[in-house]
């Protein structure tokens, strides 16, 4: 991949087309939660509807990710920004699958579905900020 | 230095150029919510366009889908082009010696003819479509992710043209 200099921006820009898919959903999913759009389904529909999307962006998202990561591993693993960025998505990703799928199952928004959203917004927006501070640090 | 038009030089003069640029912290902060404004309008125009094509929310109208996200992909939008354009203010001498930048606005006006072309047909009246989906509109929608995407790519390689080297 270090071989063509268009490689690694195309790659990246897969990687951009996953994440703008996978935390897209997950975001509309959030708001749902929140109460600030698509109150007209019940939050599990919309989350039926919208996972399939979600996982085939985190599917894109994480194999164009290790991509780029193998195209200098020890300086990214020497990266704090990167560091930061891999925390949050371990964290973000086990939230997803386990207590933001439990929270959306719920058809009457609580206090704790509110902060499960609040909670995933917080932690997508970690990896989202954590990668693109891994060029200026 | 290859010469640039003087409104380019008067734009990189500027206070605010200058304080973007060479701030440190405020460059990587709205690249970021620049980033994060992609994530969350992407993930609409996505979710709207792939309606529109029925390969999702099948069981919901197209109407319902569209009128729900309305708002808030025009946040998203304004965002992502505020964002934008704060960037672009920052770097506009290395902007208009790359040739993605120029690309991307091309493709960035090419939405604008989008929007105004499929309008009447399309996106202004949404209930229109809750029957039958046009050929019309799965067209539409076929262009505007070919037209996303396009944004995404261009913008992505503006970082590894030649004038951004420098």
């Amino acid at each position: 991949m270090n071989a063509a200099e268009w490689v690694f921006p195309a790659v990246q820009s897969v990687h951009f087309v996953g994440f703008a898919l996978s935390i897209g959903t997950i975001a509309i999913t959030d708001l749902r939660l929140l109460g600030f759009g698509m109150r007209r389904q019940k939050p599990a529909e919309l989350a039926a509807d919208l996972e399939p999307w979600t996982r085939a962006g985190i599917l894109v998202m994480l194999v164009t990710g290790i991509l780029m990561f193998s195209t200098d591993a020890v300086g990214y693993h020497n990266n704090p920004s990167f560091r930061f960025k891999m925390t949050c998505l371990a964290v973000a990703l086990l939230f997803h699958f386990t207590l933001h799928r439990r929270a959306l199952r719920r058809d009457l928004p609580s206090i704790a579905s509110k902060m499960a959203a609040v909670t995933s917004l917080l932690l997508w927006t970690g990896v989202v900020a954590g990668g693109r501070m891994i060029a200026f640090v | 230095m290859e010469q640039v038009p003087a409104f380019v030089e008067w734009i990189q003069n500027t206070d605010l150029s200058t304080a973007i640029r060479e701030g440190g912290l405020p460059y990587p902060i709205i690249g970021g919510i620049h980033l994060l404004s992609i994530a969350l309008f992407g993930g609409m125009l996505l979710v709207t366009d792939l309606r529109l094509l029925g390969w999702t929310m099948r069981k919901r109208f197209v109407s319902d889908v569209m009128n729900q996200l309305r708002t808030w992909k025009w946040f998203g939008f304004v965002v992502v082009v505020v964002t934008g354009s704060l960037l672009a203010w920052a770097e506009p001498v290395r902007l208009y010696k790359s040739p993605s930048f120029w690309v991307k606005m091309a493709l960035f006006a090419l939405v604008g003819v989008h929007a105004l072309v499929f309008r009447a047909g399309v996106y202004g009246h949404p209930e229109r479509l809750d029957k039958a989906v046009t050929r019309q509109a799965k067209i539409a929608a076929a262009v505007s992710l070919l037209l996303w995407a396009g944004l995404i790519v261009s913008g992505r390689l503006i970082a590894f043209d030649a004038s951004f080297d420098e």
